[in-house]
C-alpha cells in the first residue's frame, strides 16, 4: 500500500548534474543484448497505473519518456536512439506476471519504470535476470539487489531518525502527535518515528495511535484528543485523504499545529488545500522544484517536461531520476555495454545524484546498507498553498545530518 | 461525562454519513426488492460527474447539481430499472444480489476509464456554500460540508417518512415489492411504479456522492465502496424496512466509532484491533443476532416460484455425436497447449497459464459453494488467503516441506469455513452473502496486518516443493492437483452430498422429509469449499514464491464470485473457464490495445445476467451454439430433442 513511507534517503558527497547527452563516441558498436538494435535501446517498465486509490503511478513512464526525448534530441547515446516499448500494468498486485512479461516477451534491455505501490514480489525475478531496473523504491523487496536501483537506498521503515527532532527543536514544537493507520507499513513508519523522539528528546510525543482505519475520513475524536494533549507537531505516515483530513479536522477544532508530511510533495494536491497546511513541512525525496538558483538537473527536468506537455509530479520526476541512471550506466558501461557492465558500473558509483536530482546515492554500499552514516534530505514548507525550500541556505537542497551526532550539532548542507 | 457528550457529539456528522448510505439502501430494497450493493457505485458516478462538471469545466455548484443529482442519476436509476432489474422482478434475492454485485464491479471501472481518466481528481467541492464555513455549538464545530450532510440526511429521512407515510406512490411502491403480479391484478402498472422506485434510489444515490466525495481529498471509487459496506450494519440494523431506524443505526455507528476512539487507549493492541474492525464486526453480529432480521427478508410474494426451472446444462442435452466431438476437441486443443506450454512457451505464458491453474482450483470452491449448495459466498478469496498464509507460517514457522503443509493450510481454511458456516447458514440467501462480505472485510481488516498472520510489512516466503522449482514441472503439478480436485467435486456432485445438496436446492422441506439434515449437509459444503480454496491460495502462494495479503482482499472475492457467475457456476468446465479468463482476458485485452481493466467491466456486465442466466452467460451461449450447430447436422447424428430437467440446477462435467 502507497502510504506515506518516512524512507531515510540517505546518501554521501557531492552531485554532478547530467546533461544532454551527445556520447557517441563508438557509435553503433555492435552490442548483442536483449533490447538493443544498431538503432535503438529498448526499455520496459512495470507501474500500478491503475489502482484503487485512483493516483497516476503511472505518471512515472510520463518522466521516462521525458528524459529519453532529451537524450535522443541530441543523437540518443553511441548512436541509439532509447524507447519504452513496454509500460506494463501492475493492476492488481501482478507485477511479478507483468515482469515475467516483460523479461520474457518484450526484448528490453532494462527495465526502467518501476512503481508498484503493493508488495514488489517481480523483484525477484529482476533479481534473477540481472537486468538493470530502475524505479520508485517504496517496496523493502528492492532491498539487497544489486540490479536494482531505486531513488533511493536501501529503505528502513521503522528505523530511529535525527531530522525530525531537529526540526522540532528548530521549529520550537514541544509536543507531537503520531498518527498511523492499522497497516503494516504505515505502523513501522510511525515507531521509526517515536523511536526517533525516544532517541532526541527534543520533544515528547503526547498523542500516538497506529490504529486508524485505512480510508477513513473522520479524525474528530484523534484531533479533539491531540488538541487537549497540547500537541503542536503533527507527524503522519498516512496517504493524501488522511492527511488532508487531519489537517480540516484540525482547522475545524482550532487545533495549533502544523503537520510534518512525508509524502505530500504534490502541487496540484496542495494548490487546492494549500490553505490547510500553511506552515506546514513536507519532505520531498530529491531537489525541490522549487529550489533557488534552480539547479542544473532540475532545470534540465522543468524544461522537458515542459517541453513534452507533462505537468511535473512526485512519479513523472522518479521516472526522470530512472532514466537518468539508466543513462549513467550506460556511460559507465561504455560502446559494447552488456547489462552486467551497466549495473556494474553504477554499482562503482559513490555518488549517484541522476542527473543532479539526488543528493547522491553510494551503491558501493546502499542496496544493503539501511543506516548509512549520514542522511540527507530536502524539505519544503507551504506558504501561499506554495512550496518554499526550508532549513537550508539557497542553492543547497539539501539538508544532511551524522546519524548519531545528536541534534545540536548544526547540519550540513548540499 | 464532558468527554462523553464531546466523543457523541463527535460522532454525529460521521454517523450521519453512514445513515445516508444505510438510509439508501433500504429505500432501495423496499422499493425495489434488491440488496443494491452498486449503491456505492452509483454515488461514485453521480461524484465523478459532479467533479468533471464542477471542478474540470467550472460549472457553477447548484447547476452541476442540478443536472447530476437532479436529472442524471435518476436517469440512471431508471436505465437501470429498464435495462436490468424490472426483468429481476420475481428472481430470488440472491439472483439480484449478484446482478448489483456485477454493477459494483462494472461501473466504477467504466467511469473511472471513460469520465476521470489518468488524471488526478484533487479538490472535490461540496455543495455547501462554503464547505469550509465553520458553525460553533457549544464547544463544537461543524464544517459546511458535514452540516449539508446532516441537513439532507434529516430532509431525506423526513421526505421519505412522509411519502411512504402519505402518498400513494409510496404504497404501491412497498405493494409491487411484495407481489408485483399480484400488484398488478389490482390494476398498478408496476412498471411505472418501479421505474419510480429506481430512480428516487438513484437520486439519493447521487446526493450521497455529491454529499461524500468532499470528505476525501481525492474521488477513488474504494473509498465509496468501503462507505457502502460500513453502512451496510446500519441498514441491517433497520431490518432494511425502516427508513428513520436505518438513521438511528448509522448514527449509533458514528457515536460508537467516536466513543471508541475517546476511551481507548489509542497505542492499544485493543484499539488497533476494535476500531478499524467496528463497522463491519456490527455488521457481522447484527446478522447473527439482531432479532426479526431474518423474517423481514423472506419473499413473501405468493406468485414467486412459479416461473419455469432453467433449461438443463448442454452437456445433458446434446446428441452424443456432438459430446464426443466436444470431449474429442477439447482433448486435442487441451493437449496441444500443454504440450506447447511443456516444450515451446515463455516463462511468462507458462506463468500465466499456471496462474489460470491455480485459480481454477480456487473457483471450484465456487462451484461446491454456489453451483452446488446454492449459496453466494464472497469471502472465498479470504478462505484462499487463510490456505495461503497458513501454509507459508507452517513451512516457516516448523518446517515442514510444503506438498503436505498445502493440505495442512485447506485444513484450517476448512476448519475456518465451517466454524463460519454454524451461524452464517441460520440466515441464508442474502444475509449469508453479506455476513461472508462481513467475515472478509473483518480479515482483511483485522487479521491479514498482523504478523503472525501475513507477515505485516515482511510477507512470509513459501518455497516451491522440490523437484518443481521450475516453472514448467510446476505447472505439471498444478494440472494435477487440479484434476484431482475436479474429479473430487464431481464425486461430491454424483455421490450422496451432492444429491442431498441437490434435493435441499430443490424443496428444504421435502428434503427433511425424508431424513437429510440441513445443516449438516450444508456445513460440510461450506467447509469443502473454503478447504478447496485454501488449497488454492496456498498453491498461488508457492507460485509466486510468498503470501501477500493483498493477493486475497475483499475485493477478490467480489470479483471471483461474478467471474465464476459470468460463465458456468454450476461446473467443473465453469471454473476452468472462469480460471482461463481470468488469466487471458488481460491478455487478449492487451493484444486489442485496450486496458485490462475492461476485464472488470466485461465480467461484471456479464453476473448482471445471472438472475435471467443462473446457469451462466457462457453456458447459456453456447447451448445456443450447440443448438444451431444440432440443426444443421444430419438427422442420425443428432441427439434426442431437449426436454425438461428434473434437476433445474445440475451441471455435467
Amino acid at each position: 500500500m502507497s502510504l506515506a513511507l518516512v524512507a531515510a534517503a540517505c546518501g554521501n558527497a557531492s552531485s554532478s548534474p547530467g546533461k544532454a547527452n551527445k556520447q557517441n563516441d563508438g557509435k553503433n558498436a555492435t552490442v548483442d543484448q536483449p533490447g538493443v538494435t544498431k538503432d535503438t535501446i529498448s526499455v520496459g517498465g512495470v507501474a500500478s497505473i491503475t489502482n484503487a486509490l485512483n493516483a497516476p503511478y503511472g505518471d512515472i513512464f510520463k518522466g521516462v519518456k521525458a528524459y529519453f526525448a532529451m537524450v535522443n534530441s541530441t543523437g540518443g547515446i553511441y548512436g541509439r536512439k532509447l524507447e519504452v516499448v513496454t509500460p506494463r500494468d501492475d493492476g492488481m498486485v501482478n507485477n511479478l506476471k507483468e515482469v515475467q512479461g516483460m523479461l520474457s516477451e518484450d526484448n528490453v534491455f532494462a527495465a526502467v519504470g518501476l512503481a508498484t505501490i503493493f508488495n514488489f514480489n517481480g523483484a525477484a525475478a529482476l533479481s534473477t535476470a540481472g537486468i538493470p531496473s530502475f524505479g520508485w523504491n517504496l517496496n523493502e523487496e528492492w532491498t539487497g539487489k544489486s540490479n536494482l536501483f531505486g531513488n533511493s537506498g536501501a529503505l528502513c521503515l521503522g528505523c530511529d531518525g535525527v531530522e525530525l527532532p531537529w526540526m522540532a527543536k528548530q521549529l520550537h514544537k514541544t509536543t507531537i502527535g503520531v498518527l498511523a493507520y492499522n497497516v503494516a507499513d504505515s505502523k513501522a513508519c510511525a515507531e521509526g518515528v517515536r523511536k526517533s523522539f525516544d532517541k532526541f528528546k527534543t520533544a515528547q510525543v503526547g498523542f500516538y495511535t497506529d490504529s486508524l482505519t485505512f480510508g477513513t475520513p473522520d479524525f474528530s475524536v484523534e484531533v479533539g484528543k491531540m488538541k487537549q494533549a497540547g500537541v503542536d507537531f503533527i507527524t503522519t505516515c498516512m496517504d493524501t485523504n488522511g492527511v488532508l483530513a487531519i489537517a480540516k479536522e484540525a482547522r475545524k477544532q482550532n487545533l495549533d499545529a502544523i503537520q510534518y508530511v512525508p509524502n505530500g510533495y504534490d502541487q496540484s494536491f496542495m494548490k487546492v488545500n494549500g490553505q490547510f497546511f500553511e506552515g506546514s513541512i513536507v519532505r520531498v525525496p530529491f531537489v525541490p522544484f522549487e529550489t533557488r538558483p534552480v539547479p542544473a538537473g532540475v532545470a534540465e527536468y522543468l524544461k522537458w517536461m515542459k517541453q513534452q506537455r507533462v505537468t511535473p509530479n512526485e512519479y513523472t520526476t522518479y521516472g526522470w531520476i530512472n532514466a537518468a541512471m539508466l543513462l549513467e550506466g550506460l556511460k559507465g558501461a561504455g560502446p559494447n555495454f552488456t547489462q552486467k557492465k551497466v549495473v556494474d558500473a553504477l554499482n562503482k558509483l559513490k555518488n549517484d545524484t541522476a542527473g543532479g536530482l539526488l543528493d547522491g546515492i553510494d551503491w558501493t554500499t546502499q542496496h544493503v546498507e539501511k543506516r548509512t552514516p549520514e542522511a540527507c534530505a530536502a524539505f519544503v514548507k507551504v506558504v501561499n498553498s506554495k512550496f518554499v525550500p526550508a532549513f537550508v541556505p539557497k542553492g543547497k537542497p539539501f539538508l544532511c545530518f551524522k546519524r548519531d551526532q545528536g541534534v545540536n550539532v548544526p547540519p550540513t548542507y548540499k | 461525562m464532558t468527554d462523553f457528550i464531546t466523543y457523541v457529539i463527535q460522532g454525529i456528522p460521521f454517523g450521519c454519513v453512514f445513515a445516508l448510505v444505510a438510509v439508501g439502501l433500504v429505500l432501495t430494497y423496499k422499493t425495489s426488492g434488491v440488496f443494491n450493493l452498486a449503491f456505492g457505485a452509483q454515488a461514485f458516478v453521480a461524484a465523478s460527474l459532479y467533479y468533471v462538471l464542477h471542478v474540470r469545466h467550472g460549472w457553477p455548484t447548484l447547476l452541476a447539481f442540478a443536472l447530476v443529482v437532479l436529472v442524471i442519476s435518476p436517469l440512471l436509476g431508471l436505465l437501470l430499472d429498464v435495462l436490468i432489474f424490472r426483468h429481476l422482478r420475481t428472481a430470488s434475492p440472491i439472483a439480484k444480489l449478484v446482478s448489483s454485485l456485477g454493477l459494483l464491479v462494472a461501473v466504477p471501472e467504466i467511469v473511472t476509464i471513460l469520465v476521470l481518466g489518468e488524471s488526478s481528481t484533487f479538490g472535490v467541492v461540496g455543495i455547501w456554500w462554503n464547505d469550509n464555513a465553520l458553525y460553533r455549538f457549544s464547544d463544537y464545530v461543524i464544517d459546511g460540508k458535514e452540516m449539508a450532510i446532516i441537513v439532507s440526511t434529516l430532509l431525506v429521512v423526513l421526505l421519505l417518512g412522509l411519502l411512504f407515510r402519505f402518498a400513494p406512490i409510496g404504497l404501491r411502491m412497498r405493494a409491487v415489492v411484495e407481489s408485483p403480479r399480484m400488484t398488478e391484478l389490482a390494476g398498478v402498472n408496476a412498471d411505472r411504479v418501479s421505474a419510480f422506485s429506481w430512480m428516487l434510489s438513484s437520486l439519493l444515490a447521487g446526493l450521497a456522492g455529491v454529499l461524500l466525495a468532499p470528505l476525501y481529498a481525492s474521488l477513488a471509487p474504494q473509498n465509496f465502496t468501503t462507505l457502502l459496506i460500513a453502512a451496510i450494519a446500519a441498514a441491517a440494523f433497520a431490518r432494511l424496512t425502516s427508513i428513520p431506524m436505518a438513521l438511528v443505526g448509522g448514527l449509533l455507528l458514528g457515536i460508537i466509532q467516536a466513543l471508541l476512539s475517546g476511551y481507548l487507549p489509542p497505542a492499544s493492541v485493543i484499539a488497533q484491533s476494535v476500531k478499524p474492525t467496528l463497522p463491519f464486526a456490527a455488521l457481522f453480529l447484527l446478522l447473527l443476532f439482531w432479532p426479526g432480521l431474518r423474517s423481514a427478508i423472506q419473499n413473501k410474494d405468493p406468485l414467486s416460484g412459479v416461473d419455469p426451472p432453467p433449461d438443463p446444462s448442454v452437456a445433458v442435452t446434446r446428441g452424443r455425436f456432438l459430446t464426443n466431438a466436444t470431449r474429442v476437441s477439447g482433448v486435442v486443443v487441451g493437449t496441444g497447449v500443454l504440450l506447447w506450454l511443456l516444450t515451446a512457451a515463455t516463462t511468462y505464458w507458462i506463468g500465466i497459464a499456471t496462474t489460470a491453474v491455480v485459480l481454477s482450483i480456487v473457483f471450484l470452491s465456487i462451484t461446491v459453494i454456489t453451483g452446488m449448495a446454492g449459496q453466494v459466498s464472497l469471502c472465498q478469496a479470504t478462505f484462499a488467503g487463510v490456505g495461503a498464509f497458513s501454509t507459508a507460517q507452517i513451512v516457516k514457522v516448523l518446517g515442514l516441506s510444503v506438498l503436505p503443509t498445502l493440505l495442512l493450510g485447506a485444513a484450517v481454511a476448512a476448519v475456518v469455513g465451517a466454524l463460519l458456516a454454524v451461524p452464517m447458514l441460520r440466515l441464508g440467501g442474502i444475509f449469508l452473502s453479506l455476513g461472508t462480505l462481513a467475515f472478509a472485510v473483518m480479515f482483511d481488516t483485522l487479521l491479514a496486518p498482523l504478523g503472525w498472520v501475513s507477515g505485516g510489512a515482511h510477507p512470509v516466503s513459501v518455497p516451491r516443493p522440490i523437484g518443481f522449482v521450475d516453472d514448467r514441472p510446476f505447472l505439471i503439478l498444478c494440472v494435477v492437483v487440479l484434476a484431482i480436485v475436479s474429479v473430487f467435486v464431481i464425486f461430491i456432485r454424483r455421490g450422496t452430498t451432492g444429491r442431498y445438496l441437490t434435493a435441499l436446492r430443490g424443496s428444504e422441506t421435502a428434503a427433511r422429509s425424508i431424513g437429510i439434515n440441513p445443516t449438516r449437509i450444508r456445513i460440510l459444503a461450506f467447509a469443502v469449499s473454503a478447504g478447496i480454496a485454501g488449497l488454492g491460495g496456498g498453491i498461488l502462494a508457492v507460485q509466486k514464491g510468498v503470501a501477500v495479503k493483498e493477493d486475497f482482499g475483499y475485493f477478490y472475492g467480489l470479483f471471483f464470485v461474478v467471474l465464476v457467475v459470468t460463465l458456468m457456476p454450476s461446473t467443473v468446465e465453469g471454473a476452468i473457464n472462469a480460471g482461463v479468463g481470468f488469466a487471458l482476458v488481460p491478455e487478449v485485452l492487451k493484444l486489442v490495445g485496450v486496458s485490462s481493466s475492461w476485464q472488470f467491466v466485461l465480467f461484471g456486465l456479464g453476473a448482471i445476467t445471472y438472475a435471467r442466466h443462473p446457469e451462466g452467460v457462457l453456458e447459456f451461449q453456447k447451448g445456443k451454439s450447440l443448438a444451431a450447430i444440432q440443426k444443421r447436422l444430419p438427422a442420425r447424428l443428432r441427439g434426442p430433442v431437449p426436454g425438461p430437467t428434473p434437476v433445474p440446477t445440475g451441471g455435467a462435467d
